[in-house]
Formats: C-alpha cells, structure tokens, sequence
C-alpha cells in the first residue's frame, strides 16, 4: 500500500563551505502535521538545514524533498512557505500590494478576506496602504508573517521568528501557528525561545551541524542542548 | 489563512502534468507583468523632468569631454598606406583578442552564477513562488542584455570614430561597425555567463571555458590565423578597411549565444542569485560614491574569494616592539592569500610589464596602463592595511600613533609587489624576446624599475584605501570655498591612480634618452620620480592625522578672523 511521503524528508543532507561544514549528513523525515521545533546554538545549522528545505541553499550532498518533490522544485515551492528570520521586502509596493502579488503567485483563491483578518490580528490595519520599507523591523517582520501565512502551503517553515516582535505580536504569531498546525499544516519552527518548546510534538536539537536529538520536547533538557 | 486548508490541496500545481506550463505560466508572467507596471507606473509618478534633463546634460558634456580627451590620445594624423594595410591584415585579430577576453570574463562569470543581477525581494517572492523560472527570469534577462548592449553600442561608436580619424574613409560606416560590433561582443559575452550560469558550469567548468576562449582567440592573433568566433566578429569591426564574409559568422554565433543565454535563465541558481541579489546593489553603489574600498571588498565577495584556512606559511609567536608586531600582522595576513589573487597580482604584473615594452617602444598612452595594472595589483597587496582601517576600534585601541601603525603594516606589501613588479620585469623580457628586440637590455631596465614601480603602485593603492569613500560633510569641504573643495574631490580621484602612473615614467625617459645617456642609464636617472612619489605619500601615511588637524585649525581659526565681530561683543 502506498503511504504519503513526509512533509519533509533529508538523506544524507550535507552543506559545507570550503572547509567548514555548516551541516553534517542528516538523514531526518517528518511527517505532515506535526508541530516541530529546532534548536541549537548559533552556527549549529539550524537555518542553513531550512534553508535548503526552502529551496535557498543547494546541498552539497545528499537530498531534501517536500512533500514527496526535491526541495527547491515547482511543486515544493507551491507545497512550502518560508519565513526567513530577516523580512526581505519591496521598497516600492505596500502591505496590501505584497499580499496581492503574493496570492496571484500562488494562485490563492479568495484571498481578500483572509488578508482583512490577517493584517488586522497582526495589527496592521491602520498601515496596509504604507510602504513597509518605512516600518520598523517589528512591523516588517509582521508584514512577512502575512505574506507567509496569506499563501497556501502544506508545510510551513519558520526561522526565529520572534525577533523584533513585541509581546503581542509573538502571542498572536503563535496563535497563528497552531491555527496552521490545527488545520492540518506541518510546522517547523528554528527558535531560542525555550518557551515555545513546550507547544510542539516533537524537538530536532542541532550542535555544530551535527544531530544530537530527536524526539519529544519534554525527553531532554532542551537548555543544555542549546547551550554554546 | 492559506495555510489552514486541507495541506494537500495547497499543493495544487504538484498534482498536475506539466505544471508551470500553458494557462498557469501565463496567469504569472501577468501577475509579473502587473508588478512591473504598477512599480513602472510609481517611478514615473515620482519622476523629476528637472534632475532628469540635469542628468542629461551632465552626462552630455562629460561625454563631450571624454571623446575629445580619447581623440588627444588616438591623434588626427591619417596611417599611410602600409600602417593602414598592417591595421586591415591584422587588426581583426586583436580586435578578436579582446572580444575573446571578455567572452572569457562572461565565462567565468557564469561559473560563478553571474550575470543576472535581481533584486533581493524578487528572489524571495518570485523565485520562490511556484512560477516557471524561465516566466520570471526571461525578463530580467533580456531587459540586463538590452541596456548593456546599449551601453556598449554607445562605446563602440565612440571608438568607431576615433578609427576614422585615423583610417580615413565613410564615418557613417565605421560608427555602425563600432556601434554593432561592441553590441554584439557584449550581448554574446553576456549570453555565454547565463548559458554558464543556467546549465551550472561551477567555478570549474565555466574557468576552464574562460581559457579556453581566451587561449583561442589568443593563438589567432599569435598565428596570424582566424579560427575562433571571437577573431570573426573582429572582422567585422574592420570591414569599412576590408570586407570579410566570416564577420557574418561571428555576429551570428553572437546572436546565438544571447539567445541561447536568456533560453538557459531558468536553470540559474537561487543561492547565487540570493547572494548577487544582495551584493550587486551595495556595489553599484559604492561604485556611485567612488569609495574603491567597498567595491574591493564586495567584488571579492562576488566572487566568493575568501583568504585561506591554512596559511601558506605559519610565522611563529613571537614578543617584540609595535612595529614589528605590525609587521608580522600584515605577513600574516598576506600568508592567507588565496591563489586566485596571487595569481590575479601576477597577471596584473605582466601585463604592466608588456604595456612597458610598449611605452618604452614609443606608445605614450601606454603609461595610463602601466599605473592602471600596478594600481590595481596595489590593492590587493595593501589588504593588511585595508584590513585594519576597515576595523577602526581596534586600530584606534592600539596605544600607537595611527601613522605609525599603517605605515609598519605597509611593509610587507611593498615586499609583495616587488615580486610583483618581478614578474612584469619577465613579462617585458619575453614580449621584447618575441618582437626580436634587445633582451639583456630589457632585463636591466626592468631590474631597475622594479623596485621604484612596486613603491609606485603600493603607494597608489594605500593612498586609495586611506583616504576612504569621499564624505559629503566633511568638515575640511565645508570649510573650503567651492572652488577649492571641487579641486579637492578631483584630486581624490585622480591622485592614487596617478602615484601608480610614476612608475612609468622612467621607461618614458628611457624612450627618448638625452644624449650622451643610454636607454639603461636614462631609465636609473628617472627612478627617483616614482620613489619619490611614494616617499611623499609614505609621508602623507605617516603624519596624515597631524596635518588633517593642522590644517582644520588654521582654517577655522580663518573664518574666525572673516567674520564681523558683533557690536556690543567683548574685543
């Protein structure tokens, strides 16, 4: 009997740099719908190993695939959304005009609703005809939050996104999240916040590039693999 | 929230054959196409008619200027019949030597994912949306292409000109010839890095297509033959001399390559265009503020030239006085220079030392040449230094005088340059071999040169690096009357490339010794002029914070003098 390929699976995923090895070989799958969070210290290869899940990156060696198509394809990049941890945006459109570029790339259907409601619980509102090239770095990073989540996706890849929010607005962001993960969605989330850990099924711990763990939140003490 | 449908049916264009193709790639390249009118659209609603004919007519006289300064150079006096039967049997093929080198430039580009240069939140939202790549970046392609090809046509008359001042015959033809054939030569170039880029040639294969090309078109103009397309579409440059049907040929292998440029866009690299996209913006803009530095230091980038992990040689720790601490801290560094640039620096090298030969030959244009290769090499010798001026709080913690320190961190790189100017000496002795001219002599002028060109050229290189990008509220300028504060941004620009010239000087004189001297003795009497050149700026290095503060000073002290005292206010 055929079963569903994961949301996201690694065999033998490697990255280096000349000499430096940002990402040792991984081989990692994780099925759809699961919540899943990464951590690790700085360097350990937590962005480099979403990056090439989102396409970015090319491995040096062995393979990532979403949802069953080699990451980077036509058919991931439709499959996955990817919230980088630094908001890159136009300078020249403005909040609204992103989303609307962004849902006619994606073929979106009835976007226009989603988008109201979205920009409102982010508290955008009043800011949705301005360019975000003037916003703060909390209200551009809200801006690509919405043009993360307005699209459709199966997976949802999310680097350290709680940098520059306020208080609010992480609340709001992790409702958001667990709204996506509620309706079937695979999340993956890379983060500092040790808090956060608890809201998720399942903990990837990267050290230098290296996997040092796999496996239910509560079954190690997160800090400790976080630690430099 | 797109995401909180049914996960599989936000896959949508997964499950269908051929997706990306008919009514789904139109639907994008539409909403592409909206994108680029409404942004067109804002741009004119923001556009100044005023700047606009302001820019015009700067760029007007400037070229005024340049194609009056280039006819000083090319001269009016018309070949006689034999130099113009060399220029029409041969000139084809250096004109191919150069289309063939920068053939090998787009070449090498495209090993390394050039040429295209798109913006960062394209890559993002387009690039990373589900739109056939070839939809989103056949745009880009064509429009880099176009304006390039413009930009070079532009040129290509401009050169196509200076020919017919000194070839004689129909000025309408040899503009179009220059105009098509610059045009040409770039839209091919061009279209060779995106078929690089597009079918993932790597650093590798794209470097080895570079030689290949190059030492193609380099064997026609050695061997008198014409083989390469290169050497074909340099017929072409020359047709108003001589007609040759192969030119057709070579314009045509120009057309394909930019079509079969912008036909492989699609399999371009996303991480390379992600860090172009990033990298080529900074650039083009210190490029506008002439700020050397930074565009040194983002080309490295570009190109992905880091310094070695293990250095070539491990100097030992070792206690000692500041300025020899310093000097260990620039060998240091250049002991992890990566290959590429040695051997950048070394070609660099040879190539001064063949514009040497030439102007020692009697070529006086020449010397912009020599200075332009040592200038160039200079900036990558002067890296220790850069380096530390690049890092200002730890320079400035350093209990040094700063002069002190940048001068001790020179040192090391007057010792590389002079290997430098070692290799552009052989250079020379091998052009002068080949041409059958006097070779032990050319050895021994090139003995003495040596040392007073890699003074030269490092003293170019540092006064660049030290002066830094020009700063629009400097208080210097401010406190300079209009006049003085234009000669002073002039002199920025002009000075460190000039010290670099120096160098030449000597083979100049060498040229036309005064009687009784020989050329050798000529030469060793004018070594004083370039070592004195990068004495002064060693000098400038050493006491630069001291004058800077002096001349403030005295100038505020000045203005302090002009202005009225106010009435009532104490003497």
């Amino acid at each position: 009997m055929a079963t569903d390929p994961p949301a996201l699976r690694a065999r033998g995923l490697t990255k280096r740099y000349g000499d430096l090895v940002a990402l040792e070989p991984l081989d990692l799958a994780i099925p759809e719908g699961q919540r899943v969070v990464l951590v690790g210290h700085n360097g350990s290869g937590k962005t480099t190993l979403m990056r090439m899940a989102a396409g970015l990156l090319e491995p040096t060696a062995g393979t990532v695939e979403v949802l069953g198509e080699p990451a980077g394809s036509q058919e991931a990049r439709a499959a996955l959304s990817y919230l980088p941890d630094a908001p890159v945006l136009y300078d020249d459109l403005s909040v609204l005009e992103h989303v609307e570029y962004t849902c006619r790339l994606h073929e979106a259907e009835g976007w226009e609703e989603q988008a109201v409601a979205l920009i409102h619980d982010l508290g955008l509102t009043a800011r949705a005809d301005d360019l975000p090239a003037r916003f703060s770095r909390g209200l551009r990073q809200k801006t690509a939050i919405v043009l993360a989540l307005i699209r459709p996706f199966g997976v949802l890849l999310v680097d350290e996104p709680f940098v520059g929010l306020d208080p609010s607005g992480q609340d709001t962001f992790v409702e958001l999240m667990d709204e996506a993960a509620d309706a079937g969605a695979t999340v993956i989330v890379a983060t500092h916040q040790l808090e956060y850990v608890k809201r998720v099924d399942r903990c990837i711990a990267l050290r230098d590039g290296v996997l040092v763990y796999d496996g239910p939140p509560g079954g190690t003490d997160v800090a400790r693999l976080v630690a430099p | 929230m797109g995401g909180t449908g049914d996960p599989g049916a936000t896959t949508g264009p997964s499950d269908e054959p051929g997706a990306g193709a008919g009514g789904e790639g139109d639907h994008a390249a539409a909403a592409i196409a909206d994108l680029r009118r409404a942004r067109r659209r804002r741009r004119l609603a923001a556009f100044d008619a005023g700047e606009a004919v302001y820019r015009a007519y700067i760029t007007f006289v400037l070229s005024g200027i340049a194609v009056w300064l280039l006819s000083g150079v090319v001269g009016d006096t018309r070949l006689g019949a034999g130099a113009l039967g060399r220029v029409a049997a041969d000139g084809s093929r250096v004109v191919g030597a150069v289309i063939g080198a920068g053939w090998a430039l787009g070449a090498r580009a495209g090993g390394r994912g050039g040429p295209l240069a798109l913006e960062a939140a394209d890559v993002r939202h387009v690039l990373l949306s589900p739109v056939d790549r070839a939809v989103a970046l056949r745009s880009p392609a064509l429009r880099q292409l176009r304006s390039t090809a413009a930009v070079a046509a532009g040129a290509g008359a401009v050169a196509g000109l200076l020919a017919w001042r000194r070839c004689g015959g129909d000025p309408a033809a040899w503009v179009a010839v220059g105009a098509a054939v610059a045009a040409l030569a770039v839209a091919g170039g061009l279209g060779l890095a995106m078929v690089a880029s597009g079918r993932r040639f790597g650093r590798l294969g794209g470097g080895a297509l570079a030689v290949g090309l190059l030492a193609w078109s380099g064997a026609d103009a050695a061997l008198g033959t014409a083989t390469a397309p290169a050497t074909w579409l340099g017929q072409v440059a020359l047709w108003p001399l001589r007609f040759r049907a192969t030119g057709v040929a070579g314009a045509a292998v120009a057309v394909i390559l930019a079509m079969a440029g912008v036909a492989s866009v699609a399999g371009t690299s996303i991480e390379a265009a992600e860090r172009r996209s990033a990298l080529v913006g900074q650039l083009r803009f210190a490029a506008t503020l002439r700020d050397v530095r930074t565009v040194v230091v983002l080309r490295r980038q570009l190109s992905q030239e880091q310094p070695r992990s293990q250095p070539w040689v491990r100097l030992a720790t070792r206690n000692g006085p500041v300025r020899w601490a310093a000097w260990r801290r620039s060998l240091r560094g250049i002991a992890r220079y990566p290959l590429v640039r040695l051997v950048r620096m070394a070609v660099l090298g040879a190539a001064a030392g063949a514009a040497g030969v030439g102007v020692w030959a009697g070529t006086t244009p020449l010397v912009l040449a020599v200075g332009a290769c040592l200038y160039v090499a200079g900036l990558d010798a002067v890296e220790p230094l850069a380096q530390e001026l690049d890092h200002p709080d730890r320079r400035d913690a350093a209990p040094v005088e700063r002069g002190v320190l940048c001068l001790a961190l020179l040192a090391p790189s007057v010792l590389l340059m002079v290997a430098v100017a070692a290799v552009g000496a052989a250079a020379a002795v091998v052009v002068v071999a080949a041409t059958g001219g006097d070779v032990v002599l050319a050895a021994e002028v090139g003995a003495v040169v040596a040392l007073p060109a890699a003074a030269a050229g490092v003293a170019g290189a540092a006064v660049s690096v030290l002066q830094g990008a020009p700063d629009p509220a400097s208080a210097l300028d401010t406190l300079l009357p209009p006049e003085g504060a234009g000669v002073r941004a002039i002199g920025r620009l002009v000075v460190p490339p000039g010290l670099a010239v120096l160098a030449a000087l000597p083979l100049l004189v060498a040229h036309h010794p005064p009687p009784p001297a020989t050329a050798l003795s000529a030469a060793a009497t004018a070594t004083p002029l370039p070592l004195l050149g990068a004495v002064a700026a060693g000098t400038w290095v050493r006491y630069r914070d001291a004058m800077r503060a002096w001349w403030t000073s005295a100038m505020e002290e000045a203005g302090a003098a002009r202005r009225p005292t106010t009435p009532g206010a104490a003497p």
